[in-house]
């Protein structure tokens, strides 16, 4: 069970969410917005989190959205990852978050949860990153909306007080030729060794990983290595691998080694593919 | 009725969600315990700091381990709640008792134990080696059972020693000799339903315990023996249990719920584990090291077997004592092997302390053996199925123990080699290349059992009847999810030709009024509740028959009992219902003859014998259930991945009683047996803290996950057993994990000797690294 007392909250509004994180802050508590909660159940009970008030943001009209409107597609932080795989509006996101956890976790895990999340693979943000995508974030003063990769790095870099409110998606990455891949240690269920999404755009390649660092992560120099289409991809990959950020991860889903190897497999297994497509 | 696939008589309250267990009993004003538990695996307790969280509102008690006798079934080694020391990550060093949970969990986490670490042992190997740190320094202190053989200054609990034949005329004779070492670590039993109980001491002093447990009749015994209660006001009810496999054979939370209950004046407290804690607190699944040795003529005939098996008992003995006995009592596998010498260690480290597993030390055992057999068929080039018919194990040879084997007493592992060779299309190919990284292989294996009891372990029946001339079916069996009560109520309505709606089942157990069932472990409910219950319908029978034939007029000898009725054997038109005699026969006139029925009946073990301490010579059980097992995989040579394809059982289950039932308790078993191959161990850190302790870390096989399940019955009776039925229980896992290793290390052409077959294994096996991480 949650070892501490909490108190629930339920916002039905952006503004009436940030006013009430300032107000239990200022109360002297550890206020926490939260979507599904999974994440809070699976790491209190370990005392590995840590929350005396909940804001639920579930009820934010704004964090429920999926919508495409002009070329754009907008994905509510609060969408569970089940509906939007069964909706369907981004291919590679719908691989990515079918592959997470279980169905049964999966329709209370949000969007924004997993890519906000304390565990550390954050797959859902793989596609993001990929497509080159904005967020919405609200906090104190507002609305403001960024560049992913400039809120993302390792980890979504929020402000005190702010909360990811909204994926936004030119609609021109949506349908890209792209490909994803998620190696586990055994079965059909866990974490992952290794997941590795691709799309191919303007005949580059854009890559994102999971499981191989503590971080999901999109390196610029992994992916040059990658695009130097002169070399034969066997050797592009090995390159690749050299310019993987550290450290990699050497845990109880498998040794650095057996990391490498199965993600050296993983990358020609999709990558090849993708090129040729 | 006899072989009929009955729907299980709780079915529908279990589907509904309506069965209760034992957390479901709530009552008002009942206290709640938070067991606090070590970080480390084996480490000095300096100091115990409680004021903080004695003083958090409704915190009623904190109890520590000063001053508790020492527990253990077959060895007192272990204190309910650890003193002085802790021997493993997870132990419990004290129980917090408050009003509620939340305030017992927020008072935990306020105790502060002091600990200094020790240095701690990680294997059975580890625990053997010269100037190990000793986990129990007072070994030579502890009180034992009559056959614990405990050895003081060192690591080893209990050495069970084989020795049969004549080992040196055995390597003489040996054209061929293989040798093997074989590892894997403890790992969880992962049950549905966490353990969890509740005690209650009452103002006369009965102490009324509810309990998850296999064991029910068990703990009323322990808490008198352990803590000096009459054990006459004991009281043990169990409900329905969701899942034990073993997991619920020992002794532990019930101890904590007493000592917890009479720390708050006797008010009912329920201890429960989380699933972490259930997972590493409470009593494991047991890891083992072996090496296993050989030789055979060149034609395939084998004659000497060496067998070391160093089981991983964990910090303390328990049940773990039993396990490495039953491992011995079998260790040859089911062949016919004259000269035998076997030393079976039961090991102290630094891990959570082991409990039977399901199938009893043999899916562990026959792991090593059935590789070691596929190795020596290799070295021989002969057929790997043909080598196990060669050597089979047959009615007039001995078991280790020296039992003379007859046909009843084993079933028949010819007829299960030769049915699987044809279900799984042996001779049709072994192994196959599907393409340039896709190779399909085939492995076999074989198993038996016996269950290794108490010499004296009984059951015991009650039948009642209503007024309707229905019976009530009272047996001290717990049904632990195996459908065991609903096949009883099959062997009554057999016997009684009563029908199976007009029989019902009293499902759960109260130790005060239900007749004891020994414990409800080792595929032993069907045999002897059955035996208990068919004596129970005899005397009913009996009873019923005396009445009627002063009601008929007639001679016992002359009537038959059936259909509801006694009725004359020769004119079945002249009866009496028994509904009217049940409850006494009353004449037309008011004069009433006879009185309520009850029909009793029991079953004890015959013949059963402790094992020779230097020679094991003893007979350990009543019979063997024999079994022949394959696995199909697909597996990729590039990822050193695989796909488990078909896994096949065919198992001489004597009499099949009930066809659904028997089959989902083989596929079950065997599920059980892939899981536990492939995917399930405890990860250890190099201090021996588990790092997996959670179901998001530790993954067991998942719905949707299983291969194609082939499962064959052959039938040689038990002709001492209910309609000659054999226990079917566990027999489905023995060879699984065997046979799972022995097609993976067909297909990746490396021998793999370890558990679980994680790719990476294969990985670091075939590629010869030694990367340490797992």
């Amino acid at each position: 069970m949650v070892p501490f007392d909490f108190t629930y909250h339920r916002p039905s509004s952006i503004e009436e969410a940030v006013r009430l994180f300032e107000r239990l802050h200022k109360q002297g508590k550890t206020p926490l917005y939260y979507g599904g909660g999974t994440e809070i159940i699976t790491l209190s009970r370990l005392n590995l989190a840590f929350a005396d008030a909940v804001i639920d943001i579930k009820h934010i009209p704004e964090c429920c959205v999926l919508r495409i409107e002009q070329n754009e597609l907008t994905l509510g932080a609060a969408l569970s990852l089940t509906s939007i795989e069964e909706a369907n509006p981004f291919p590679l996101l719908t691989k990515t978050a079918s592959e997470v956890a279980d169905r049964t976790a999966r329709n209370q895990i949000t969007l924004g949860g997993n890519v906000c999340g304390q565990i550390f693979y954050r797959e859902t943000v793989l596609p993001l990153l990929l497509a080159d995508c904005h967020v919405v974030i609200a906090g104190k003063d507002g609305l403001k909306q960024r560049s992913i990769h400039e809120v993302f790095q390792q980890r979504m870099r929020l402000e005190h007080g702010e909360f990811l409110v909204q994926v936004k998606i030119d609609l021109s990455y949506v349908s890209l030729p792209h490909a994803h891949t998620k190696r586990r240690k055994q079965g059909k269920v866990g974490y992952p060794l290794v997941t590795v999404a691709a799309i191919k755009k303007d005949e580059r390649l854009h890559v994102a990983f999971s499981g191989v660092c503590p971080f999901p992560f999109r390196s610029k120099t992994v992916e040059e290595q990658l695009n130097a289409r002169h070399l034969p991809i066997e050797t592009r990959i090995s390159r690749a691998l050299q310019y993987l950020p550290k450290p990699i991860l050497n845990d109880t889903e498998g040794s650095v080694e057996y990391r490498l190897f199965v993600l050296m497999n993983a990358l020609s297994d999709i990558l090849i593919p993708l090129e040729e497509g | 009725m006899i072989g009929k696939s009955v729907i299980r008589k709780e079915a529908w309250d279990k589907v509904t969600g309506r069965a209760k267990y034992t957390h479901d009993y709530f009552e008002v004003g009942m206290l709640h315990a938070k067991l606090v538990t070590s970080p480390y695996a084996h480490a000095r307790i300096r100091e115990i700091h409680t004021e903080k969280a004695g003083s958090v509102p409704g915190v009623r008690a904190i109890v520590t381990g000063e001053g508790l006798p020492l527990t253990g079934e077959d060895l007192r080694d272990r204190p309910p709640i650890a003193f002085d020391k802790v021997r493993y990550h997870g132990e419990v060093v004290a129980v917090v008792v408050a009003d509620t949970l939340v305030q017992a969990e927020k008072a935990a986490n306020l105790i502060h134990v002091a600990y200094e670490p020790l240095p701690s042992v990680g294997s059975p190997r580890e625990a053997l080696q010269e100037g190990a740190p000793l986990i129990h320094e007072n070994l030579a202190n502890y009180q034992k059972g009559k056959y614990s053989y405990p050895e003081p200054g060192t690591n080893i609990a209990h050495r069970t020693k084989i020795r049969k034949g004549n080992m040196e005329k055995g390597w003489a004779e040996s054209d061929v000799v293989i040798e093997a070492s074989f590892a894997f670590a403890p790992s969880d039993h992962a049950a549905l339903e966490i353990r969890c109980a509740t005690a209650e001491i009452r103002q006369d002093g009965t102490i009324v315990i509810i309990a998850s447990s296999q064991a029910p009749f068990m703990i009323k015994r322990l808490i008198g023996e352990y803590f000096g209660e009459d054990v006459g006001k004991v009281i043990v009810h169990t409900p329905l249990v969701g899942g034990a496999y073993g997991g619920k054979a020992p002794v532990q939370l019930e101890l904590l719920a007493y000592l917890a209950s009479k720390a708050v004046g006797g008010r009912k407290v329920s201890v429960w584990n989380t699933r972490e804690q259930d997972m590493i607190t409470s009593p494991v699944h047991i890891g083992m090291e072996a090496t296993v040795k050989i030789g055979c003529t060149a034609d395939g005939y084998i004659k000497a077997a060496e067998i070391l098996f160093l089981f991983d008992g964990g910090a303390y003995s328990d049940k773990a004592i039993d396990v490495t006995r039953a491992a011995a009592v079998d260790c040859t596998g089911p062949y016919h092997i004259e000269n035998v010498w076997c030393d079976s260690l039961c090991v102290y480290t630094n891990h959570p302390y082991a409990s039977p597993f399901r199938s009893f030390g043999h899916c562990e055992q026959a792991f090593a053996i059935e590789r070691t057999i596929d190795l020596l068929a290799e070295k021989l080039n002969i057929d790997k199925l043909e080598l196990r018919m060669k050597n089979a194990i047959r009615p007039g040879h001995t078991t280790p123990t020296q039992v003379v084997l007859n046909r009843s007493n084993v079933g028949n592992l010819p007829a299960c080699i030769a049915r699987l060779r044809e279900l799984i299309q042996w001779d049709e190919w072994q192994r196959i290349e599907i393409n340039s990284r896709t190779v399909r292989a085939k492995g076999v294996s074989c198993g038996w059992k016996t269950s290794t009891i108490d010499t004296d372990a009984s059951s015991g029946a009650i039948l009642t009847f209503n007024p309707d001339g229905s019976v009530n079916l009272i047996s001290g069996v717990v049904e632990i999810g195996t459908g065991t009560k609903t096949v009883l109520a099959q062997i009554l309505s057999e016997k009684l030709k009563m029908d199976i709606d007009d029989i019902h089942v009293k499902m759960d157990i109260d130790t005060q009024t239900t007749p004891e069932h020994w414990k409800t472990v080792s595929s032993r409910g069907t045999f002897m509740a059955g035996r208990a219950v068919l004596s129970a319908a005899d005397d009913a029978i009996r009873q019923l028959k005396a009445i009627a034939a002063c009601v008929l007029r007639a001679s016992a000898e002359d009537l038959e009992v059936g259909y509801g009725k006694v009725f004359l054997r020769d004119d079945p038109s002249i009866y009496v219902p028994i509904k009217d005699i049940v409850y006494g026969y009353k004449y037309p006139n008011g004069n009433a003859i006879g009185g309520q029925l009850i029909g009793r009946g029991h079953y004890i073990l015959r013949h059963l014998t402790p094992l020779d301490k230097e020679t094991g010579a003893g007979k350990p059980g009543p019979e063997w259930t024999v079994c022949a097992h394959a696995v199909e995989i697909e597996f990729d040579k590039r990822d050193y991945t695989y796909q488990i394809i078909k896994a096949a059982s065919v198992i001489d289950i004597g009499k099949v009683l009930n066809r659904r039932a028997a089959l989902g308790q083989v596929m079950g078993a065997m599920s059980m047996g892939l899981s536990f191959a492939s995917r399930e161990t405890f990860l250890f850190d190099r201090y021996e803290r588990i790092l997996n302790a959670q179901l998001r870390t530790y993954r067991p096989i998942r719905f949707g996950e299983h291969p194609e399940y082939m499962v064959e019955f052959i039938e040689t009776p038990q002709i001492d057993a209910p309609y000659g039925a054999r226990g079917v229980g566990e027999h489905g896992l023995i060879g699984m994990p065997a046979a799972l290793a022995n097609a993976l290390s067909v297909a990746a052409e490396v021998p793999l000797n370890e558990l679980p077959l994680f790719p990476e294994l294969i990985w670091r096996t075939k590629e010869g690294k030694q990367y340490g991480s797992i």
